[in-house]
């Protein structure tokens, strides 16, 4: 039922805008103006140049835009910028957003249709955006009886595990959010995160296929979580070193180790497609046995992070096998030491900002994640599902045995004074 | 009538007692797969569970039932074909064939003959069609996701054929009491001839991708074997019965029109288990293509496709049993006429409804995860089975 | 190839079985190389090709015990008088004839369709002589009509064989009448396993109560079902 568009009263509206301004001034004062001072009293600021980074000298940098440069170069170094743009979060939504739009034109490809065609101007390109829309627009429903608390908590644990998992990945030298020594070891305790959230979450919705699929998952993720240690202790064993930027390292030093390992680096990607429930390991998600498995009662933005975490343990895991079998950011230098030509004298140096080193690990090691992830993508094309007794049968005792052969070459290797410190093939 | 109604009662009593009794077993899990399901079609049925296994199931129909055959008794034989093709859309020219054969023999119509051979090339078209879907969704039901666009998309191809010969793609009302209702377009036979040798080239690429897969044999072979006395105790029907080794065709048993002209072998397989079930359709198919090759060969050049009838056709009365092999097995027609135009008891005998038969004897004993493969490997199509 | 079209062409579409055998030999080696490659893996297990069509074939060879019987298309008009019955069918109704006497009673002989017609006390019996001496092994459909007219519902199972070749083309339709009023049947789930559902089924729709059946229950109908069995002619399908 249409009704007519209430009459415009000039009063009303000057009412209103008095309103907005009340709103905005209650606002800055009783929250603004507190956070300003604490920022400011206990938030160390960086220096830029010597100076301390005050508002003074930041609002001078809009006079004199050469001065925002060292700026930018401090703001660049700092955890925040590694854990929020690169290689941080927003990297690896972006190349998961970008695995999802190419997969979906993979596969339809594949299977001799189009994929995604009509949202954006070429070739839909702006599906994603328009999903994520979707779902954040829909109502989530949550089944009567569940657990409210670990029903909202699950999905966003799932998101903040995998980002954790991302926190431990070098993208270049020296651009990872935490170095650790253990690295390895610290994101092999995180991947077993997993199926607890798998778990939890399915005993949360209260019902009988989530149920199933929950404990299928458990089943799945454990029982793959050794083939997926003990192909990794190979590189260990190679390399020395649990640091995964060292690990990198000594593959530059020697070469790729997947040319001494071939073995292992088969058993990490099989036993990384069942961490990542993708077909032919999807049986958590069975759709014609189990409806959707452990994600049959998530709807809306639910889903979306579900989904959102799963293409970030995606990026995660093939970048995993890009460091420890494929040499990381190894490869040959193709970017020219300064990209524009004698910028240390222009008015606005911002040719400063590139580094030549950086750009080049950047590269290659992003061509060779998605080189990785394509792979991971091409099994969806080809197979069928696979079933929980093969499944367990292929994980306990085929790739267990694989991996242990390849660890004793590489344990050869070691003692053989091959590789390692002064060996053979060092360079 | 208060004797019906007290049975009645007592079967919904029946009914809901199973219900309740299966609440209080606390160590199986009752799985009801339900019309709400991805993996059952327009159909339920009752799982228990106990682990893994599954140990009790019983199937529950009847959610697409329409009343066809009481419908059937309110309209004139030649009202019957666009409701009774419903059933099953996608293989409507066998389901009318029957129907159309059954009525013939019971009014007296002779059906020209080249009549009889464009009715047997939809006939074929259509079983093509079917089974490609069969397979389409076989794969998804395992999780095969190219498997189900190859042979959706395969389908295309065959379904532009008919839209060519009959004027449209699924129901099309094409075979009528007296033979078909028009006449094949120009340069209909050569386009049929080179989108066969199309699908038969693609047969290689399904035996390639889906059969040969390792691990859709590992998920099949072996699983759920139906023996030879037991399928013909069961009274299955079609692909099933031919995948136990039973080689019982009905257009080379009790050949209807002109198949006793056409020569074709009879595919059977003899294991018996999901596998044999699955790719006994795939030979059958095969066999199609060198059928309707056959029939376009033989075909008059020119001539009737379509015997004169009487607006309100009526033969006397007497009774009929009629059948023909679709997609899913004998398709079977029991028409009673009492000398009115209108039929007095049309039972149309679908091979879902017996194939129904063997899901809870078959289910029994296997894993939770076979279940989508053994449930469609017998061919069930839910919306003819409720009819 | 072509000289046989022709050939094919001016015959008479009566069906004979000597073009069986003469195309067989033609078409195989026409169809051999267009035969699917046997899927690769374990080909011991399974034959992607049939064994030779000697079960096709074996209806035209004279390889059986009992005569061939015929096999005409049913293409051909029905005579409007009734014609002498077909022998082979005639044979069977002697067996039938020879082993119940007056209990079973013939209502017709056509070509591969006969129907008798018996007592319901005396079906179980029956059946099972169908099934173990004749050879009739499954029940193809169970179809009840309801005759008013009679007060009457005739319940008819058409029997087919899937073991024997030479009947492998016949159904024999065995009927039974029952009173409309109090409607029973005993089951013949215990001799036709394939009856379970089809019995349920025409339980509910016409109110037939089997006797023996494990489940005279609802199974196409809704649960709520409140009205008199629907294929019944009193039922009128609202606004019609």
């Amino acid at each position: 039922m249409a009704s007519h568009p209430q009459d415009f009263r000039f009063g009303g509206f000057v009412v209103s805008l008095i309103w907005l301004i009340f709103w905005i001034l209650v606002i800055v004062a009783l929250v603004g103006l507190p956070l300003i001072f604490i920022i400011l009293f206990y938030v160390p600021l960086p220096e830029v140049d010597g100076e301390v980074l005050t508002p003074y000298l930041f609002l001078t940098s809009i006079l004199y835009p050469q001065s925002a440069i060292p700026v930018i170069e401090t703001l660049l170094d700092t955890t925040l910028f590694k854990v929020a743009v690169f290689p941080g979060f927003t990297y690896a939504a972006l190349i998961a957003a970008a695995t999802i739009f190419i997969e979906r034109k993979f596969l339809a490809k594949m299977q001799l249709r189009v994929g995604p065609l009509y949202a954006g101007k070429i070739e839909g390109i702006l599906q994603l955006l328009a999903d994520g829309l979707k779902l954040l627009s829909k109502e989530i429903i949550i089944p009567s009886g569940s657990d409210k608390l670990i029903f909202w908590a699950a999905p966003i644990a799932f998101v903040a595990t995998a980002a954790a998992v991302v926190a431990l990945i070098p993208a270049a030298p020296g651009w990872v959010v935490a170095d650790i020594d253990v690295g390895l070891l610290a994101v092999f305790a995180i991947l077993g995160f997993f199926p607890l959230i798998a778990l939890l979450f399915s005993w949360a919705s209260n019902s009988k296929y989530p149920f199933i699929g929950g404990l299928r998952a458990l089943h799945q993720l454990i029982a793959f979580e050794i083939p997926f240690i003990l192909s990794a202790l190979s590189v260990v064993i190679l390399s020395g070193t649990l640091n995964l930027t060292e690990v990198v390292e000594s593959q530059i030093q020697s070469y790729w180790f997947i040319f001494f390992l071939p073995i292992s680096a088969f058993v990490f990607y099989i036993s990384s497609l069942a961490e990542l429930e993708r077909i032919p390991f999807d049986l958590p998600e069975a759709e014609a046995e189990i409806v959707a498995g452990w994600l049959t009662e998530t709807s809306g933005m639910i889903y979306g992070l579900l989904q959102l975490g799963s293409y970030i343990k995606t990026y995660a895991l093939a970048a995993l096998f890009v460091i420890l079998f494929l040499g990381g950011w190894a490869g040959p230098q193709i970017f020219p030491a300064e990209i524009i030509p004698e910028s240390t004298e222009a008015v606005i140096p911002v040719g400063e900002l590139y580094e030549q080193t950086d750009a080049n690990a950047v590269f290659w090691f992003t061509l060779k994640t998605f080189g990785v992830i394509m792979l991971m993508l091409l099994p969806r094309g080809i197979s069928p599902r696979i079933r929980i007794d093969i499944l367990l049968h292929t994980g306990w005792y085929k790739l267990i045995v694989l991996a242990f052969i390849n660890m004793f070459v590489a344990l050869a290797l070691i003692y053989g004074g091959v590789l390692g410190p002064g060996g053979l093939l060092v360079r | 009538m208060t004797s019906i109604e007290e049975k009645f009662e007592e079967s919904k009593r029946l009914g809901l007692q199973i219900v309740k009794e299966s609440a209080e077993e606390d160590r199986l899990m009752t799985l009801s797969v339900g019309p709400q399901h991805p993996g059952s079609g327009h159909f339920r049925f009752v799982i228990k569970l106990d682990g893994d296994y599954i140990v009790y199931c019983d199937p529950d129909p009847g959610y697409v039932h329409r009343g066809e055959e009481k419908m059937c008794e309110y309209r004139n034989v030649i009202q019957n074909i666009p409701h009774l093709e419903r059933p099953v859309i996608h293989d409507s020219a066998n389901i009318t064939y029957s129907y159309s054969l059954a009525v013939e023999e019971l009014v007296g119509i002779e059906v020209p003959r080249r009549g009889q051979f464009i009715r047997a090339i939809a006939s074929e078209l259509n079983r093509q069609v079917y089974t490609l879907y069969w397979l389409a969704i076989y794969g998804i039901f395992l999780g095969h996701s190219t498997m189900f666009m190859w042979p959706t998309g395969d389908r295309e191809v065959i379904i532009d054929l008919l839209e060519a010969l009959t004027g449209a793609r699924v129901t099309h009302a094409y075979n009528i009491p007296g033979g078909v209702r028009n006449d094949m377009p120009e340069g209909f036979r050569d386009r049929c001839l080179s989108q066969i040798r199309y699908l038969q080239k693609r047969f290689k690429e399904y035996e390639d991708i889906f059969y040969n897969n390792p691990l859709f044999r590992q998920r099949t072979e072996g699983v759920a074997v139906l023996s030879k006395e037991d399928a013909i105790k069961l009274g299955v029907t079609g692909s099933v019965v031919r995948a136990s080794s039973v080689p019982f065709d009905v257009r080379k048993a009790e050949p209807y029109d002109i198949y006793n002209e056409i020569d074709f072998k009879v595919q059977y397989m003899k294991t018996g288990d999901c596998f044999a079930r699955s790719y006994v359709p795939l030979l059958d198919m095969q066999e199609s293509c060198y059928i309707i090759e056959q029939l376009l060969d033989k075909m008059p050049a020119s001539g009737e496709v379509r015997a004169k009838l009487q607006p309100n056709p009526k033969g006397p009365p007497g009774e009929s049993y009629r059948r023909v092999e679709s997609g899913r097995g004998a398709l079977g027609y029991y028409i009673v006429s009492d000398g009115t135009p209108k039929p007095y008891r049309v039972k149309i005998s679908v091979g879902s409804f017996r194939n129904m038969l063997a899901l809870p004897f078959l289910l029994v004993g296997q894993r939770l995860a076979d279940m989508p493969a053994v449930y469609w490997s017998l061919n069930y199509w839910p919306v003819e089975a409720d009819r | 190839m072509s000289a046989n079209n022709k050939e094919e062409l001016n015959k008479v579409a009566a069906g004979s079985q000597t073009k069986h055998s003469s195309s067989t030999s033609d078409d195989t080696a026409q169809q051999k190389q267009q035969q699917p490659p046997a899927p690769s893996t374990q080909p011991k297990q399974i034959p992607a090709k049939p064994s030779p069509p000697s079960a096709t074939a074996a209806a035209s060879a004279a390889t059986t015990t009992t005569p061939p019987p015929p096999k005409p298309s049913l293409a051909s008009p029905p005579a409007k008088t009734q014609p002498e019955p077909p022998p082979f069918e005639k044979g069977l109704v002697e067996q039938l004839k020879s082993k119940f006497g007056d209990m079973v009673k013939v209502v017709f002989i056509k070509p591969l369709r006969i129907k008798i017609q018996v007592e319901p006390q005396d079906i179980v019996g029956v059946a099972s002589f169908l099934r173990d001496s004749m050879g009739f092994d499954h029940a193809e459909s169970v179809a009840g009509t309801d005759y008013p007219k009679d007060n009457q519902i005739e319940v008819v199972y058409h029997l087919g064989s899937y073991s024997r070749e030479e009947l492998a083309a016949h159904i024999l339709w065995l009927t039974a009448r029952t009173n409309k009023d109090d409607a029973r049947l005993p089951t013949l789930i215990n001799i036709y396993k394939s009856v379970e559902y089809h019995e349920r089924e025409c339980y509910e729709m016409l109110g037939v109560y089997f006797e023996g059946h494990p489940r005279n229950e609802r199974f196409l109908l809704p649960e709520d079902w409140a009205d008199i069995p629907p294929l019944r002619k009193d039922f009128r399908i609202k606004g019609r």
